[in-house]
């Protein structure tokens, strides 16, 4: 056991003294950070509101409201709230068309120009009869600017045509009120204070988790054995080492590496969650401030956080195990490229149905799924998330998954204990069914 | 009789398309230093990867320190140094050995103190918080050489242990590897340099094309390649010497290097007839030695030309 200690060690020491790993381990935070404050930071600095001319094809009246309703909108809050539009309403009457081309002719172009205008509003009779306005500018692709347009003037646009038809807006408008449909999870018959949100968000965390960590340190592997080939240390390694050993500490070396990095990060994470007014603050910026996106981390329950880590540890095994024996078949990276692609499909696989399941997390397909070893570690997680499995099923599950864990070492050593001393070509599928069988 | 370290019996290793060991037996006894001996591409390294277990031989067996290789507890008794040298290259050199050492079963804090020794000893302590890749091609030959005896081993194989090695360097390492032969500890290493072997082994195995052509002690060796030999050494006309030698009534194989040769005398020459010939033409001698045949003479008669012509295949597959 005190040589696959060393093993372990090497390969977490030497992994954590490189520069990359320091790196990358301070870029995540970094990283959060920045999603947390840029977007608000950006729309803090967005100077003055959109230019933004209101053509009226009728009398003015509809025009003036609709004008008066952009001037009111304001970004931010308090005391720094800004106006989000400079609206200037012009009263075309039948030469709308024409009014409109020529105020197209001084829209969209650069920002130095002073007399450039960001945006045209049509509003006409007909249009009102529709219920429709008309937006012509240079950010019509911006799903957040037009649903923010739509949100704007469509109660400008509902108390028009209520007044229209005789019904006193005031009452209407105060009968009308969208559906509020407030969510909380029942788990084994007890009312939890999460919502469907939260759930959602911490299935996806913990697949992605899992996702990043075999895409980063799962190929980590791989190119370490290779790295031993091309070094030609392997022989004097499995001259002391038995290959099944070899295999082991350097896959839980690098396991550990994954873990105090995600680690960091998660810890990182829970941080900016808990101080992120302060760290916005720090930035000048206002949590509030042009609806930043406020960071969400959803609690984790202890017992989904055991499960959480079982078939983390399990699936990171079994993808590594796979990913050392690829890397022992190998001589060179650029031919790992296509010899991962098995690896790589079952782990898209895993993420995908992770997705397919969130609808259903007891039907038939997601029991199944649970079962086969390689999707299961991004599987049953998830499930679990969103509705309780039965602990007969869990255990029937994690039971399947090490025996495929199993399974799925005993290949890769035995592909690994020949293939770390072979030079030369890459090994073809019958060489691997020969490797495997021999004894 | 001596203890075997290592039995090689019946054995052959095939790779693609071409047999690399046919049918090679051999016997290690424990203490002294065995050379295993041949020109490239003999078949050396095969054999000892079978020995250290690397390979599997398709016939016959590889017993090495009473067990067929490879089980559990036996790399903590032996040491080894691969032909194909390799180490970690961002690793420190002290990092590098200790770990070496560990893989060996040695615990951290002995493996340490004996590297600290074993660098002081081979020169290398300014480059113990080194990166092995900051090191010359000699010094990380030293490493490994290190790494191969740091849990002192009771057998230690050495593959092509002084290639590469300046004068002073090689002389070291073959100091260190009598003083572990002396320790009673037992020592095999292959090469091709015929004056390493000559100097160090008490008993050698010559193959050539995967075969065994010569098995002995090195004295019976020589006693056995019969004949007599002369060492001689030309001051003037050595030209004309090389016209004596061609007479087959008096020499049967030369070895002409030029300014020196080796012959062997033809059967029943004393070597009076010879030193007689030399002097009536005219050459000048520096040195007429009657003695033993060298491993050099006895290599290239065994080996031949066509033993040490290389086969076209590589050796792995």
């Amino acid at each position: 056991m005190s040589k696959v200690f060393a093993v372990i060690r090497r390969e977490f020491v030497e992994r954590v003294r490189t520069k990359a790993f320091v790196i990358g381990t301070l870029l995540g935070p970094l990283f959060f950070i920045g999603m947390a404050v840029l977007p608000a930071l950006l729309l803090s600095r967005e100077t003055a509101g959109r230019k933004v001319v209101v053509i009226d094809a009728g009398t003015g009246e509809f025009g003036g409201k609709v004008t008066a309703a952009l001037a009111a909108a304001k970004k931010g809050s308090g005391t720094k709230a800004e106006a989000k539009f400079v609206p200037t309403l012009v009263v075309a009457g039948a030469r709308a068309e024409e009014v409109r081309d020529s105020v197209v002719r001084i829209t969209g172009l650069s920002k130095r120009l002073d007399g450039s205008i960001d945006g045209i509003v049509m509003v006409s009779e007909s249009g009102i009869s529709k219920g429709q306005v008309t937006y012509l500018g240079v950010n019509v692709g911006s799903p957040r600017d037009m649903e923010d347009l739509r949100k704007l003037l469509s109660p400008v646009m509902m108390t028009e045509r209520l007044r229209r038809a005789g019904v006193d807006p005031v009452v209407a408008l105060g009968a009308v009120v969208p559906l509020g449909l407030e969510t909380r999870k029942v788990s084994e018959g007890k009312l939890t204070d999460e919502s469907g949100g939260a759930t959602f968000a911490l299935a996806y965390a913990m697949g992605f988790i899992l996702y990043i960590s075999l895409l980063l340190y799962g190929t980590q592997v791989m190119s370490s054995v290779i790295e031993e080939k091309s070094n030609r240390i392997m022989e004097i390694l499995v001259s002391s080492l038995t290959p099944f050993q070899l295999l082991l500490g350097k896959v839980v070396g690098v396991g550990l590496v994954s873990m105090l990095q995600i680690g960091v990060w998660t810890t990182a994470a829970k941080l900016l969650r808990d101080f992120q007014p302060q760290i916005m603050k720090a930035f000048g910026v206002s949590a509030a401030a042009g609806g930043g996106m406020p960071f969400m981390l959803p609690s984790m329950p202890t017992d989904l956080m055991v499960i959480f880590l079982i078939y983390f540890a399990l699936g990171f095994l079994l993808y590594s195990a796979a990913y050392a024996a690829i890397g022992s078949m190998c001589t060179t990276i650029q031919e790992t490229q296509q010899a991962q692609m098995p690896v790589m499909l079952f782990i898209i696989m895993g993420l995908m149905s992770m997705f397919a399941l969130l609808n259903e997390p007891n039907g038939t397909l997601a029991r199944v799924l649970s079962m086969v070893p390689p999707l299961a570690p991004f599987v049953v997680p998830v499930r679990y998330s969103i509705a309780p499995i039965p602990i007969g099923e869990l255990l029937l599950s994690i039971g399947s998954t090490v025996a495929g864990l199993l399974l799925i070492v005993w290949v890769a050593a035995r592909i690994y204990r020949v293939g770390i001393l072979s030079y030369g070509k890459k090994a073809s599928v019958k060489d691997l069914w020969r490797w495997v069988r021999a004894s | 009789m001596a203890e075997t370290v290592i039995a090689v019996s019946g054995v052959t290793k095939r790779f693609a398309g071409h047999t690399a060991v046919k049918n090679l037996s051999m016997t290690v006894e424990r203490g002294g230093i065995f050379g295993l001996l041949g020109p490239n591409g003999a078949g050396k390294s095969t054999t000892i990867r079978m020995i250290m277990n690397i390979f599997m031989p398709d016939e016959g067996q590889v017993t090495v320190l009473g067990s067929t290789a490879g089980s559990r507890g036996l790399s903590s008794r032996i040491g080894y140094l691969p032909e194909e040298r390799g180490l970690y290259p961002k690793m420190k050199v002290i990092d590098q050995i200790i770990f070496l050492a560990e893989a060996k079963g040695i615990p951290r804090s002995i493996a340490r103190k004996r590297a600290i020794d074993w660098l002081a000893r081979l020169d290398l302590t300014d480059w113990t918080a080194r990166k092995v890749q900051d090191l010359s091609k000699g010094m990380q030959q030293k490493i490994q050489f290190i790494g191969a005896l740091l849990h002192e081993p009771e057998l230690l194989v050495l593959d092509e242990p002084f290639s590469g090695l300046d004068p002073l360097n090689s002389k070291t390492m073959r100091e260190v590897v009598v003083e572990i032969a002396r320790q009673g500890r037992t020592v095999l290493f292959s090469t091709h340099i015929m004056e390493h072997a000559e100097k160090m082994c008490d008993h050698i195995v010559i193959i050539a094309h995967g075969e065994k052509r010569v098995d002995g002690t090195l004295a019976d060796i020589k006693r056995d390649s019969g004949g007599h030999h002369v060492a001689l050494a030309f001051t003037r006309n050595a030209d004309r010497a090389a016209r004596v030698l061609q007479d087959r009534s008096l020499v049967s194989k030369v070895s002409d290097f030029g300014a020196t040769a080796e012959v062997e005398l033809a059967a029943n020459e004393t070597g009076d007839r010879l030193l007689e010939a030399l002097v009536r033409e005219g050459v000048g001698l520096s040195r007429f030695q009657v003695m033993e045949a060298s491993l050099q003479s006895i290599f290239e008669a065994k080996v031949g030309l066509d033993g040490a012509r290389p086969v076209a295949i590589r050796e792995e597959s």
